[in-house]
């Protein structure tokens, strides 16, 4: 029973569960991570929160779950039946039914209620079908598009950080680890990997360019794509055999240092000296096929620097630790030194990074939503109803309620930075 | 003091030369129908007679001249041996991406030149038919257009098949065209027999010297010509350079503005540390400073210039037009009602930023020795903080100008929209919608020029104001 107890004292006194209970100190930071989950959940479950299709119905004694029979449907389980994307759910006789707690879907227009705000009075069945904050000009309820809107800028977070974090970290650690004298790589070995590299890009890339796009018109893009990646990767491997065995000739053994970090802190500088929303927006205009998903991936792609930086500036100062000198004694090697060792102990502050860059990003998208650029026809985002407030000035919700919700999203992944910064740094002390 | 100034300068120009590179790739991937929206109409759609066939190619290539789309695209070319040269002669892009399609399949550029201008030479011979055979023509000629645009070994044999059906069911086209005709297949033919696909896997590095896209469009920009646009059809300086003056009007203003608010501010706050005034500026920073500027723009737009809510104490966003040869003095006295709110939104979130960066740069100073001394040999208060503390704090501010600046005009883009400011952001939006290529990635280089000048600005007020910085960092 002791020994359980200590157990237990000594999971708590983890480091990450040190973390976690710092983090929740401060009351600001615990607020901010239950606002967080709420709009998680809100993320996950909104099509069943908000949704005019019910949730279970009985009609002429078949139970239905037409919630769940659209999953499925989007995903691809069911076949397409045209009585199902007909049916007006709405007006229907049940025998029995469930509707989600707001019975709308974000696009579902009440030609009844246009521009309906909140305490004006709506004409409608019962306080049920109610539009509890408002209606636009077609009549759509923007508490439905508001939890439409929060799955979009939570998976903004979600996906442009998972990019810029994957980015940012692996060329912070090499910058910051291996600084620009630290990498010596064999030159003889260098000149014959740029040269492969060229070659396998010429013979896998350009010259199967025809095969490729004829391909892609088909629609059988795929296969030859992976066919000229494993020819790419082919030419590559058969370079480093030809290295390995040339490196064994003594003239041959010249060791060059590479400059990795002067690479890549000129790479951040010419990504930061273009104002970061004017080259988001031209390269919105140019690749976007007004989906919400490239957006999402171009912020991540522009996103990455301050990670970089930031990860950059941490193994800087871990790798003159007393630590990695003696792991280098021992002999181990850069790799294990770098991965096992030094980059653990530089995540965990990478974490403030992130949260800041989550407040950054969902904050970009909804000025580019808001902008009107890059989001389809049928894209509901916060910034894109926010928006609609400058056709119809004496619709005053449309301009509060979509605005702070993107005010309370920033603002809690704002705080949770600040709190993960005092934990961290109490940690240090 | 000079060499610094030289020193910085140079290690400014590589990065300014990657984002002029990076722009211009992204401008070369833009939709490419730039000639003919440029042309208001395709020029090659109402040719009826070899003349006209003349002067719409003509037409073309003069336009593709003015867009500085008629050299290649940049120093050299990196293509297998099968591809000419010479390719970026063939205007059309259509056309050219055909090419390219015949060559990748038969690598026989000589051979594939001769059948390109075969279709031509067929294409004015059937235009230059009389009259009264023209109507009889129509299938054979739209089926040789279409030629233009095949690269098929099938369709193009289909093509031709429809074209000897076409000459069948007319006899009287016989004479004239049947040798153009027989021409034109043994021409394909001889590219098919003739094939070199052994070339296509050879790699080739064309040099194309400095006669190329890329040049023209570098040196013309930093010599201030910015390309023409193509919906405006003018000289894009003509469109950004007022649309820059009113970003710098707003941004500039606005920036004064935080920095007259913000210092004082923070300056106050790290003197009485941990008072409640220090506590609530610093929140109330922390609040501002997440407030979405978008959001705040449209929130005053709606609330304080609509006359219902009866808070209308400002003018609404500008939807006047100014007539472009009023004196700047005038275009300001006529805006300025319509720049406070915009004004308003781009000071709050710099004033946030930059109270915050006094107040830390500010405590810091007042812990130094130096300030104990001050106040030990018995100097007033307010002589210590001002004289002795907050010169010493100022350094680390002036730097701000360099990291505000750019995050200002990227914001301003929003403000512009909402209130209808006829800045860089409004102009690169409305660019966006029209696909006006050239503005577009005017505006980005210029954005990208304005950071980097202000990053070169703060640095060398930095040196100034501090000597000994310019040999550490130098």
């Amino acid at each position: 029973m002791a020994k359980e107890e200590e157990h237990k004292v000594e999971a708590e006194n983890a480091p990450r569960y040190l973390l976690w209970r710092r983090l929740q100190q401060k009351r600001l930071t615990r607020w901010s991570l239950r606002v967080l989950y709420v709009l998680i959940f809100l993320a996950v479950f909104g099509g069943g929160i908000a949704n005019e299709k019910p949730l279970y119905c009985k009609i002429d004694g078949s139970s239905q779950f037409p919630v769940f029979h659209q999953i499925g449907l989007d995903l691809g389980l069911f076949p397409k039946s045209a009585t199902f994307i007909q049916m007006d759910w709405k007006n229907e006789t049940y025998d029995f039914v469930i509707f989600p707690p707001i019975p709308y879907s974000p696009k579902t227009t009440d030609i009844r209620n246009k521009y309906k705000g909140p305490f004006s009075k709506q004409n409608v069945k019962s306080l049920f079908y109610r539009h509890w904050l408002g209606t636009d000009r077609l009549g759509h309820d923007l508490l439905a598009g508001m939890i439409a809107g929060t799955r979009v800028a939570m998976l903004v977070g979600l996906i442009s950080m998972s990019i810029a974090a994957a980015i940012g970290i692996l060329l912070g650690a090499l910058a910051g680890y291996f600084g620009d004298d630290r990498l010596s790589v064999n030159l003889t070995g260098l000149i014959i990997n740029l040269i492969a590299l060229f070659f396998a890009w010429f013979f896998s890339f350009k010259v199967r360019w025809y095969a490729l796009s004829e391909a892609g018109n088909q629609g059988r893009l795929g296969g030859e794509f992976l066919k000229s990646l494993a020819m790419f990767i082919g030419i590559l491997l058969l370079a480093n055999v030809l290295v390995y065995f040339i490196k064994k000739w003594p003239l041959a053994k010249k060791q060059v240092a590479l400059p990795l970090d002067l690479l890549i802190m000129r790479a951040i500088e010419v990504l930061n000296s273009i104002p970061g929303l004017l080259l988001l927006l031209a390269l919105v205009a140019v690749f976007a096929k007004s989906s919400i998903i490239y957006v999402m991936v171009i912020i991540g792609f522009i996103r990455w620097p301050s990670i970089a930086r930031f990860l950059r500036a941490e193994l800087l100062r871990i790798r003159d630790l007393g630590y990695i000198e003696a792991g280098r004694a021992l002999g181990f090697s850069d790799r294990r030194l770098l991965f096992k060792h030094a980059l653990p102990n530089a995540i965990a502050p990478v974490l403030i990074t992130i949260a800041f860059g989550m407040a950054s990003a969902v904050l970009l998208e909804s000025a580019l939503s808001f902008l009107g650029i890059g989001v389809g026809e049928d894209g509901i985002t916060w910034g894109r109803l926010l928006s609609d407030a400058r056709d119809n000035h004496l619709a005053w919700w449309l301009a509060i309620f979509p605005g702070g919700a993107i005010f309370v999203t920033v603002t809690i992944f704002n705080l949770i930075g600040e709190g993960l910064t005092e934990a961290l740094g109490a940690e240090g002390e | 003091m000079f060499s610094y100034l030289i020193k910085r300068l140079f290690l400014f120009v590589p990065t300014l030369i990657v984002v002029s590179m990076l722009s211009f790739g992204l401008s070369r991937m833009a939709p490419s129908s730039q000639v003919v929206d440029y042309l208001q109409q395709d020029p090659f759609s109402i040719v009826s007679t070899p003349n006209e066939l003349l002067i719409a190619e003509k037409k073309y290539k003069d336009a593709a001249k003015v867009l500085n789309l008629d050299k290649p695209a940049f120093y050299f070319t990196i293509t297998s041996a099968a591809f000419p040269d010479t390719l970026y002669k063939i205007l059309l892009p259509e056309r050219k991406s055909v090419l390219e399609k015949l060559i990748a399949q038969y690598g026989n550029w000589p051979e594939i030149k001769a059948y390109y201008s075969a279709i031509r030479t067929l294409e004015l011979q059937v235009l230059g038919l009389p009259d009264s055979l023209k109507g009889a023509a129509i299938d054979f000629k739209l089926n040789l257009r279409d030629l233009y645009k095949a690269h098929h070994d099938g369709t193009i044999l289909a093509h031709f098949e429809r074209m000897e059906n076409a000459m069948a069911a007319q006899p009287k086209l016989e004479p004239s065209l049947s040798m153009g005709l027989m021409d034109l297949k043994n021409r394909f033919e001889k590219v098919k027999s003739h094939a070199t696909t052994g070339k296509l896997k050879v790699p080739a590095f064309q040099w194309h010297g400095f006669n190329n896209q890329y040049h023209h469009w570098l040196t013309q920009f930093v010599k201030g010509n910015f390309g023409t646009s193509i919906a405006r059809r003018r000289p894009v300086t003509d469109i950004v350079s007022p649309a820059l003056l009113w970003t710098l009007v707003l941004n500039v203003s606005a920036i004064l503005l935080a920095f007259l608010i913000a210092v004082p501010l923070g300056v106050w706050s790290a003197v009485k540390k941990g008072s409640r005034f220090d506590k609530n500026s610093s929140l109330v920073a922390f609040m501002l400073y997440s407030l979405p500027t978008f959001w705040v723009g449209t929130m005053l737009l709606v609330f304080f210039t609509t006359k219902e809510y009866g808070m209308d104490f400002f003018t609404g966003a500008w939807l006047g037009h100014l007539p472009e040869e009023a004196s700047l003095w005038v275009k300001l006295k006529t805006m300025y009602p319509h720049l406070v709110l915009p004004i308003i939104c781009i000071t709050y979130p710099a004033v946030a930023f930059i109270a915050r960066q006094a107040r830390g740069s500010m405590s810091g100073v007042l812990k130094q020795e130096y300030i104990k001394t001050a106040r030990a040999k018995g100097l007033p208060e307010s002589k210590v903080i001002w004289k002795h503390g907050f010169r010493n704090a100022l350094f680390p501010l002036i730097t701000l100008v360099a990291s505000v600046l750019p995050a200002a005009i990227a914001g301003s883009v929003t403000i512009e929209m909402i209130y209808n400011i006829p800045g860089l952001g409004w102009t690169m939006l409305q660019s966006i919608n029209e696909q006006d290529w050239p503005i577009v990635f005017a505006i980005m280089m210029l954005g990208a020029v304005l950071t980097i000048a202000g990053i070169l600005l703060s640095d060398i007020l930095y040196a100034l104001a501090d000597p000994r910085v310019k040999f550490k960092r130098a």
